[in-house]
């Protein structure tokens, strides 16, 4: 087992007993779910806008190439300088480079999974430069030292009296309260004086514009328009596969995300920046950079059945609806994207072999293919992933062992029908002897937590000799 | 550091990318489907105003000049003392002339909103119905011009009602309204945040007013 999957187990049987942390997760699902039905219910036909969605992005990802060549050059053409970043390596030293070069002192960051991704943030502390994260939510879980505990919500896991204890801690120790709007205004209050001090503001972007040649934000707090307006340089880092074709597709892609992301009809700031300050412009960065990062991407495109995993907006509605990710959160995962599809995702980004325990963390119940905008078949390509690790035989050979026996009892009614008997009068003993959940229960993973599941007194094929009657019973 | 891309990566990148979609997917291509996706909108005003009630941002509608620049003096008043930042145009110049006599004024084209500016006041390029937005842009007085302080005051006219987003920004590609301005912005309302147990926050980094006055004749 890998030491990540390990360390899944031990942090997935913890979290899943916690019942206070499954308390608050349960209620800010709740207000999550009753916000996403109201949003979707406020568009005409959802379904037609989920259609919609991932025909555009099935259109953009099959000619990647094009658009971004399309949307780099315009924005080269407005002064603007654009990065491709094979790895997360060369992401980090172009963004550390360029701002020692410009002797940046402070950065300020709004909310970006890929720089999450990268660990854009540690590599820039190293060099000596201070970072803020301006997101409320990634400032808190950046005071407590944590990653994101989700793609939108990065500090849902908090209560209040724990974030005005964090406050008190780390920022002051006079904080009178925890009402969240104080809160918020302590965090404004430290973090404005960021926003005037920085020499660089670090953005992500939703979508990259292919005929524009602009980035779109979304924001609600407005840290990312500050962001991008205030500090002398703007350095946008984001995936290569965020691009969309045209500008107008964003009319259904802004409401669809929105939807999807929080139950808004919009996202309050819906920014579009196609380069540096313009002369007459009363303001702007004088230097607008776009680091393009693949990091594992391109290979995923050369995948016939998984390349629609691209199409991904990171609008986490699919951790939102997973039961799995409900009962353990989202630090279990021990990765930057969690839940399902962190599970699909990972293992592409970051190694099969490492992450295969994740294509297991899924019932399969297919809530987050149901509820994906733009249809992304996430408990399908759980399968897959699964099949791929078998294949590349990255499985225990006990588990090998195991699976062909069962393969050959499969094939062979004899031998099933012996294996049948054999386990029912061998578990009817040890159960006799009180031995359930012991080490020498094979039932012993699923009997250590719970009561055995009573054994039939005689086998199905014998039963079915003798006929069910209606209600499914032997007669 | 280059100007251009450093051309390595970039080939690489590029060459993975045309090597992957030489694959051809699995599944088969979605259907097309041409299902109205949104309302239509009926009846404009009342719909614009209801989606600004829901957004949390003010729209009072005004006949004309002199009844915006009373409506302005009125939220001016509400405000405390300070400067503010004005979009330099022909008719905030009047507004203000009327609305603001004895606030200190800082125009866009002395330079970007100060740090402590108590209200900034701009026009937009459009306003969009379906979604109960306003569209800035560069133009508006810059970039800080909308984000920078508590509150945000918008002169707009009625004929800049926009249906919908799609409407809005076909006109921003008609228009090249992106490379005239380095900037566009789509705003929904007042600045908030729910990150605290999903507790909803008005006026999280930017305004916590978000004001629009809705201008009947012409500005
Ligand atoms: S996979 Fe779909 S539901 Fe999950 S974050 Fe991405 S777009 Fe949203």
């Amino acid at each position: 087992m890998s030491s990540a999957a390990a360390q899944f187990l031990r942090d997935a049987a913890e979290k899943s007993a916690d019942l206070a942390h499954r308390e608050i997760i349960r209620r800010g699902m709740e207000s999550y779910d009753t916000a996403h039905l109201k949003g979707r219910a406020r568009i005409k036909d959802w379904e037609a806008a989920r259609e919609k969605c991932q025909q555009i992005k099935r259109q953009a990802i099959n000619h990647l190439d094009r658009y971004l060549v399309q949307f780099e050059q315009q924005v080269i053409a407005r002064g603007g300088h654009v990065f491709w970043a094979e790895d997360s390596e060369q992401a980090c030293s172009y963004v550390k480079n360029l701002a020692t070069q410009r002797g940046v002192k402070t950065v300020v960051k709004s909310k970006s999974m890929v720089t999450e991704e990268i660990h854009l943030g540690p590599v820039l502390e190293k060099a000596g430069i201070k970072v803020w994260e301006t997101d409320f939510g990634e400032f808190i879980v950046q005071l407590r030292g944590e990653a994101p505990y989700h793609i939108v919500t990065p500090c849902m896991h908090l209560k209040r009296d724990q974030i005005a204890n964090l406050f008190r801690e780390k920022l002051d120790k006079n904080i009178e309260s925890d009402d969240p709007a104080y809160l918020m205004t302590v965090a404004r209050r430290i973090l404005r004086q960021a926003f005037f001090s920085a020499e660089m503001g670090i953005s992500g972007a939703n979508f990259l514009v292919a005929d524009a040649g602009v980035v779109a934000i979304n924001t609600n707090e407005g840290n990312g328009r500050l962001c991008t307006s205030i500090p002398r340089i703007h350095v946008v880092v984001t995936g290569i596969e965020k691009v969309l074709p045209r500008l107008e597709d964003l009319a259904v892609f802004w409401p669809v995300l929105a939807t999807s992301g929080t139950g808004q009809g919009i996202t309050t700031y819906s920014t579009l920046i196609g380069g540096p300050r313009r002369p007459g412009e009363a303001d702007g960065p004088e230097e607008f950079h776009v680091v393009l990062v693949d990091n594992g991407r391109s290979r995923l495109l050369a995948n016939p059945e998984q390349r629609e995993v691209l199409h991904c907006i990171r609008c986490g509605a699919c951790l939102n609806i997973c039961p799995v990710f409900r009962h353990i959160g989202g630090h279990t995962y021990g990765t930057t994207y969690p839940g399902p599809i962190g599970s699909v995702l990972t293992p592409h980004l970051a190694g099969l072999a490492e992450f295969k325990h994740l294509s297991y963390a899924s019932s399969l119940c297919g809530a987050c293919s149901s509820v994906c905008p733009v249809k992304i078949n996430l408990h399908h390509h759980l399968l897959q992933n699964r099949r791929d690790a078998t294949e590349a035989g990255a499985t225990k050979s006990s588990e090998r062992f195991v699976f062909s026996m069962w393969r050959r009892a499969m094939l062979h009614p004899r031998i099933y029908a012996f294996g049948g008997w054999s386990m029912r009068k061998g578990l009817r003993l040890l159960y006799g002897l009180g031995l359930a959940g012991s080490a020498l229960d094979p039932m012993q993973v699923w009997n250590r937590h719970r009561s055995p599941v009573p054994l039939p007194s005689k086998s199905f094929r014998a039963r079915w000799r003798n006929g069910f009657n209606t209600n499914g019973k032997a007669n | 550091m280059a100007r251009q891309t450093e051309s390595s990566s970039r080939d690489s990148i590029l060459g993975r990318i045309r090597a992957g979609l030489r694959v051809v997917p699995h599944s088969a291509p979605p259907e097309e489907s041409e299902r109205p996706i949104f309302e239509d909108i009926n009846n404009p005003l009342e719909r614009f105003q209801g989606e600004c009630v829901a957004n949390l941002m003010e729209c009072t509608l005004t006949a004309d000049l002199a009844a915006s620049a009373r409506q302005l003096a009125t939220v001016l008043q509400s405000l405390p003392s300070g400067s503010i930042f004005v979009q330099d145009d022909p008719a905030l110049r009047r507004l203000i002339d009327i609305a603001a006599p004895g606030r200190a004024i800082r125009w866009s084209s002395e330079g970007a909103p100060e740090e402590s500016s108590q209200a900034t006041v701009t026009r937009a390029e459009a306003l969009i119905v379906q979604t109960g937005s306003i569209l800035v842009t560069g133009s508006c007085g810059g970039r800080g011009a909308s984000i920078v302080a508590p509150c945000h005051i918008v002169l707009a006219t009625m004929d800049q009602l926009v249906p919908d987003l799609t409407t809005a920004l076909r006109r921003v590609s008609q228009q090249q309204l992106l490379n005239s301005n380095s900037f566009a912005c789509v705003i929904s309302g007042s600045s908030r945040t729910a990150d605290i147990e999903k507790i909803l926050v008005q006026g999280a980094h930017g305004p916590r007013r978000l004001v629009v006055i809705l201008q009947s004749g012409p500005a």
